[in-house]
């Protein structure tokens, strides 16, 4: 070290420094408080305010909101039960379809696709994930949506069991539970295979070589040391992509066809709670109002508790690498 | 470095008989897109001896080692030329496909790396499965001989079924040598296999390459001089010339390289002149 790092170390400033209450505050140090308090102010009174909006709904038709599909506007009864199944049904499907084609696409970023065109096709997928969600769900209505009435439902209609899963009425609709899973799936899948991609990717090199050093052939290695090691780094990735499907809205609003069926036949028209606030609220006062907000809060609570589930996943895959 | 080994002795030794051969390297180089990073091998593993490659880094050690078990095969621009011939095949271009040759040409890498999801049990028969085989009693047996053979187990075989990763670092690299070993491979390559360890578990890593001799040739990496004098029968030394990349400088018995080695780099770099 320099004779002058040495002096300025020694010096009584420095020294003095390390003891927090001998330091004077200097101003920005106090801006930076007052926008720490005023952003948790803001988020306290947020999420307060909506459940406060939301308390007469739970005090006096809680019951009807979690139970009952019948949404009468604007009096009531206000019936959650179709926004809830929409939305787990909708999600659920689209996350079977993004983790197969991303599980699928990540496997081959990482070891199929030639170096030089990884970072391509990487980012390809990730930039599916600027696009706005609106041109999704005007993608989904214009161009998926009269494909789907005219080729594939009628298609899907034919099979053993439709009546019981699509809902066999006679008649076609374009929008439905089906195309908003599909367009979701879609939307979600850069989020899936972001994360994906690089959970599989930070697998150590020598476990691979190991495998590989023992006669396994690539796709054993991939199959039975890789995908193994980064199983909780994956379900990470899931639940997040679970997340995004849950709180997406105007795709869904555009292309599930907004309407509170009670029933759970994939080629009817349905909704999702994020995508009936949207297409009520403008309409709605007072009780109604206050049953959106409800939806709001169990959104709410859904979203923050996916997220939660998946970060804790993915800073335990952080600690399982760090051990290997 | 002591200084008893750097006496050049004076006494005449008369040439040993040389062996049977396990693997014969003739004029292997290894280069990376289009450069080279070692060339000009040429010399015979004996076969039920340990052979070290020792020399300073980037002679090209690691990457020769690499070669004996078609480990290049997926690095991108990567490129073996010259020959590689075990037992009377070449390994490139012989009949021999690569997952065959490294069942029969084994490897321990630098760090401890057993399959973290993996029980112990599963770690050592872990390659047997790879190749297909799943009837219990085999994998029992294999497990029982091969961690017997690396000296694990008797502190293992209460726990075969908890997980690799609770092993010290030392067992671990033992398992790993019993996950080689319980193939019955003729070679087991072994790139630094000491280095993330402590001086009591590297010992017992050395005592287990001199009780496995009898039944697997060992070809070791080390950038450890002592343990290549202490556990090598046989030693290639080699340095990064002036275009960068590795060359073989002398092979011959570990006891000429370190006493009475031809070239003078040889006698620098064992005398520790420079490294």
């Amino acid at each position: 070290m320099d004779p002058v790092a040495v002096d300025i170390l020694k010096s009584e400033e420095v020294v003095a420094g390390n003891t927090p209450a001998a330091t004077p505050r200097s101003w920005y140090s106090n801006v930076l408080v007052v926008a720490a308090v005023l952003f948790a102010a803001v988020s306290v009174g947020f999420v307060g305010s909506i459940f406060w909006s939301s308390l007469p709904t739970w005090v006096h038709h809680g019951g009807t909101l979690l139970t009952s599909s019948a949404w009468v506007s604007p009096a009531g009864p206000f019936g959650g039960l179709s926004m809830i199944t929409g939305t787990f049904e909708t999600s659920i499907i689209a996350l079977v379809i993004a983790v197969i084609i991303g599980l699928g696409t990540s496997i081959s970023i990482v070891f199929f696709i030639p170096r030089r065109f990884r970072t391509v096709v990487a980012t390809l997928v990730e930039l599916l994930a600027a696009i706005p969600s609106v041109v999704y769900g005007l993608w989904g209505l214009l161009v998926i949506a009269p494909w789907m009435e005219v080729t594939v439902n009628p298609w899907l209609n034919k099979w053993p069991f439709a009546k019981t899963i699509f809902g066999n009425s006679g008649q076609e609709f374009g929008t439905s539970l089906l195309l908003a899973s599909i367009v979701l799936g879609i939307m979600i899948l850069p989020t899936f295979v972001a994360i994906s991609r690089e959970v599989i990717a930070v697998v150590p090199q020598d476990l691979q070589e190991a495998s590989l050093s023992l006669g396994a052939t690539r796709w054993q290695m991939i199959r039975e040391v890789v995908l193994p090691t980064a199983k909780i780094g994956l379900f990470g990735a899931t639940f997040l992509a679970l997340a995004r499907a849950t709180g997406e809205t105007v795709a869904v609003a555009l292309v599930a066809g907004s309407v509170a069926n009670a029933q759970f036949h994939l080629l009817y028209p349905g909704t999702s709670i994020a995508a009936w606030i949207a297409t009520e609220f403008g309409e709605s006062q007072g009780t109604e109002i206050s049953a959106l907000m409800a939806l709001g809060v169990i959104l709410m609570l859904l979203n923050v508790g996916l997220a939660l589930i998946s970060r804790a996943l993915v800073s335990r895959q952080r600690k399982v690498l760090a051990r290997v | 470095m002591t200084e008893i080994q750097a006496v050049p002795t004076t006494q005449v030794v008369t040439p040993r008989v040389r062996g049977p051969i396990e693997m014969q390297l003739k004029n292997v180089a290894v280069s990376f897109h289009g450069r080279t990073a070692v060339r000009d091998c040429t010399f015979d593993v004996e076969k039920n001896r340990v052979t070290s490659l020792i020399g300073p880094s980037g002679s090209g050690k690691t990457t020769l080692l690499r070669a004996l078990n078609r480990l290049h095969d997926l690095t991108p621009g990567a490129k073996v030329s010259g020959q590689i011939i075990l037992e009377g095949t070449d390994i490139y271009r012989g009949n021999l496909t690569v997952t065959e040759l490294r069942t029969r040409v084994g490897m321990v890498f630098q760090r401890p790396n057993p399959f973290p999801t993996m029980s112990i049990y599963d770690n050592a028969v872990s390659g047997l499965r790879f190749n297909g085989i799943k009837k219990k009693s085999l994998l029992d047996e294999a497990a029982e001989s091969s961690l017997r053979s690396a000296a694990l187990w008797d502190s293992v075989s209460s726990r075969l079924k908890v997980a690799a990763s609770n092993l010290s670092g030392g067992e671990q690299q033992r398992l790993c040598i019993a996950r080689a070993l319980a193939l019955e491979p003729e070679v087991l390559l072994m790139d630094e296999p000491t280095s993330a360890l402590d001086p009591v578990a590297t010992l017992r890593i050395e005592e287990l390459m001199t009780s496995l001799k009898s039944r697997v040739t060992v070809v070791i990496v080390t950038h450890n001089m002592q343990q290549a004098a202490r556990i090598s029968d046989d030693c290639a030394f080699l340095l990064m010339g002036e275009d960068r990349a590795g060359e073989l400088i002398e092979f011959d018995t570990t006891e000429k390289i370190f006493n009475n080695p031809v070239d003078s780099r040889t006698l620098d770099y064992t005398l520790g002149r420079f490294g």
